[in-house]
């Protein structure tokens, strides 16, 4: 895939933390769900977002599309800053971007036909005659593999693989430019798996959509994605170009995650990394390095200042002390 | 294998009769497994494989379940006609099953010592004092760190992957013969499953435990299983050594679902698919179940089962083209 430098949703120290309920309200302690994170998606890429649950990957997609307001930093799309529209520009602009969800059983309503469902983008933005609206939803679920009959039926007539084809058709009846698919196969059987992503790849090619694709596997990340980071704990321990960073990778987390993916290559069995102990809570964050605590070669150092992303080698960030070039002056 | 037959089943078959019509989930399944050994089971969500598990502890309510069943011998002991209260006696000392969601399996009210301490005080005969000992060593060799601590635990206060070790040490708690461990790491993430496989793993083969895995990740399977049975639709369709399965697959749906999984070795592709869904369980279509969605299908296909047929090596597979092509 030919990519230029146009980048289409840039994130700028972007930080969301939410309140914690209770306790002393002059000491007030927030979830520190995405903190200090700065990313660039270009148009026409499939952006790969990893890392364990809790880690903020989900709350980072929210708050670029602008669901979430950022405690700190700010989205900028298309050259827009989000945070500065008025709620009627914005409205406007959140066409471009759209979602398709994890779960396809509970982001469809069950009382709603096909016809509905898909339409309702158009209804919501207006000015479409209703035979308009037909015709198009028609179009999308031929695009997604469905055909005209299932048009009034209801999303309980389907399997899964098949309602997530409906939550795409509905993302993509608006032409939008930007597409955060949030897990969009973790929920389905695995022979469906292969034909969701060909089909993604499929209308990516046709009309150019970027991805931000948010994923816990690794291998699939791999094969479909252009750019990737690596989150833990709300920060980005690595980030840059999915190749380079398969095959060099630097940091202690990345590597004990790809070492942790079970493969079916029976032949070349791997070495494991087992990381021990779990994710600390986000509520108290570890001092220094987020990492410090499971990390296999954490150094005095990690537990008491924080790395800096630095660009190791071009498209290539790493936040880790054992390079150097991270550590501060 | 010469070791002794820790699990044998034969001809198991689970019907659900309702208003609309039988829902046939398990159609006639053999399972050997042998002491030390580690069977998976492996298939898509309906093909009846958690129905199997549960029915092999005799754990299915009957009714809505139809169960009927040639032989079940578990360690030597034949148990197809155990009532309900010989069952109990049975569980945790012959037969034990470790499940996938470990918070809706464990007693929120209760500390997870204390429930690992039942385990011991219903199957043994021993003082609370002794079961405590033991419940906190059970704990240590799970590799949950201070066991005495969290021995006073609610399941609440752990995480995932402590909440699932608690889980593997209540089945191996009294040793027994046969574990069967259904979709063990699905809910957890990646790091925390490697742990929670290791522990699983390291547990069976010092026990020397008979284990039945139950999984839907074939990515699993190739780490943890000695044998490999693929189930679709409610029969098994391919029987094999797990490396020689992954060598070279036979039947067609295996070939579909290994191609399915990206590996982290290889470049950028398009993914083989298997066109369609799973068909529904209440309107299996004639002939062998897979032909809607097999490319090699032919008029025989649509017309008759193939049978589960010895194709060597230790391999068995249902389908009539299995060793046609090249």
């Amino acid at each position: 895939m030919e990519q230029n430098k146009d980048i289409i949703v840039k994130a700028e120290n972007l930080s969301v933390h939410f309140p914690v309920k209770g306790g002393n309200p002059f000491n007030r302690k927030y979830v520190k769900a995405v903190s200090d994170v700065s990313l660039e998606i270009h148009r026409g890429e499939t952006f790969g977002l990893v890392g364990e649950s809790g880690c903020g990957k989900s709350t980072f997609a929210n708050a670029l599309l602008g669901i979430l307001k950022p405690t700190d930093g700010k989205v900028i799309f298309e050259g827009q800053d989000l945070n500065a529209l008025k709620p009627k520009q914005f409205k406007e602009l959140r066409r471009n971007m759209q979602m398709i969800f994890q779960d396809p059983y509970s982001s469809l309503n069950p009382r709603f036909d096909l016809l509905e469902i898909i339409g309702e983008p158009m209804v919501i933005r207006g000015g479409y005659t209703p035979q308009e609206i037909e015709e198009r939803v028609v179009e999308m679920l031929e695009l997604v593999g469905l055909s005209r009959e299932d048009l009034h039926r209801y999303p309980s007539d389907f399997s899964g693989g098949q309602r997530q084809r409906i939550g795409i058709a509905r993302a993509i009846i608006l032409n939008p430019s930007f597409l955060v698919c949030d897990e969009p196969v973790s929920a389905l059987d695995v022979s469906v798996h292969a034909q969701i992503l060909n089909l993604l790849d499929d209308i990516q090619k046709k009309s150019g959509l970027t991805y931000l694709f948010i994923s816990h596997n690794l291998a699939v990340v791999k094969s479909i994605c252009d750019h990737m980071a690596v989150m833990y704990l709300g920060k980005v321990m690595e980030c840059g170009d999915t190749k380079k960073i398969y095959e060099n990778t630097l940091h202690p987390y990345t590597k004990a995650l790809l070492s942790a993916v079970l493969d079916i290559d029976v032949d070349n069995p791997r070495e494991r990394i087992i990381l021990q102990g779990d994710i600390p809570s986000p509520i108290n964050p570890p001092a220094g390095c987020r990492f410090c605590q499971r990390c296999p070669n954490a150094m005095d150092i990690c537990a008491k200042c924080e790395p800096k992303l630095v660009e190791i080698e071009p498209d290539h960030k790493i936040a880790c002390h054992l390079y150097k070039e991270c550590r501060p002056e | 294998m010469t070791e002794e037959l820790m699990l044998k089943l034969r001809n198991l078959k689970v019907i659900f009769p309702n208003a609309m019509g039988v829902v046939k989930a398990v159609e006639g399944i053999d399972l050997d497994i042998h002491k030390g050994e580690c069977v998976a089971l492996v298939g898509e969500s309906g093909c009846g494989k958690s129905v199997t598990s549960l029915a092999i502890m005799k754990l299915l309510n009957t009714p809505p379940a139809l169960i009927s069943v040639d032989e079940l011998c578990v360690g030597g002991e034949e148990m197809k006609d155990y009532s309900n209260k010989k069952m109990q006696e049975v569980r945790g000392k012959k037969l034990s099953m470790i499940f996938q969601d470990a918070m809706s399996a464990l007693n929120p009210v209760m500390t997870v010592g204390r429930q690992i301490q039942e385990v011991f005080l219903t199957q043994k005969d021993i003082t609370k004092k002794e079961a405590k000992e033991r419940a906190i060593k059970a704990l240590e060799l799970v590799g949950i760190p201070e066991p005495a601590r969290r021995y006073n635990a609610f399941p609440h206060q752990l995480s995932g992957g402590l909440r699932q070790r608690v889980l593997i040490a209540m089945a191996f708690a009294c040793n027994p013969e046969l574990i069967i461990a259904d979709e063990p790491t699905t809910a957890l993430d990646v790091t925390i499953q490697a742990q929670v496989l290791d522990v699983l793993k390291r547990m069976q083969k010092n026990h020397n435990t008979a284990l039945l895995l139950i999984t839907h990740d074939l990515s699993i399977v190739a780490n943890m299983a000695d044998t490999i049975c693929v189930m679709y639709c409610g029969k098994i369709v391919e029987k094999s050594p797990a490396y020689a399965l992954f060598k070279k697959p036979y039947h067609p749906y295996t070939k579909g679902l290994l191609g399915a999984i990206p590996k982290l070795s290889d470049e950028r592709h398009v993914f083989v698919q298997i066109p369609d869904s799973v068909p529904n369980p209440m309107h299996k279509p004639k002939g062998c179940y897979f032909h809607p969605r097999c490319a090699y299908a032919t008029d025989k296909c649509r017309e008759c089962m193939p049978p589960l047929r010895d194709v060597g090596d230790g391999r068995m597979v249902r389908c009539f083209h299995a060793l046609e092509e090249v």
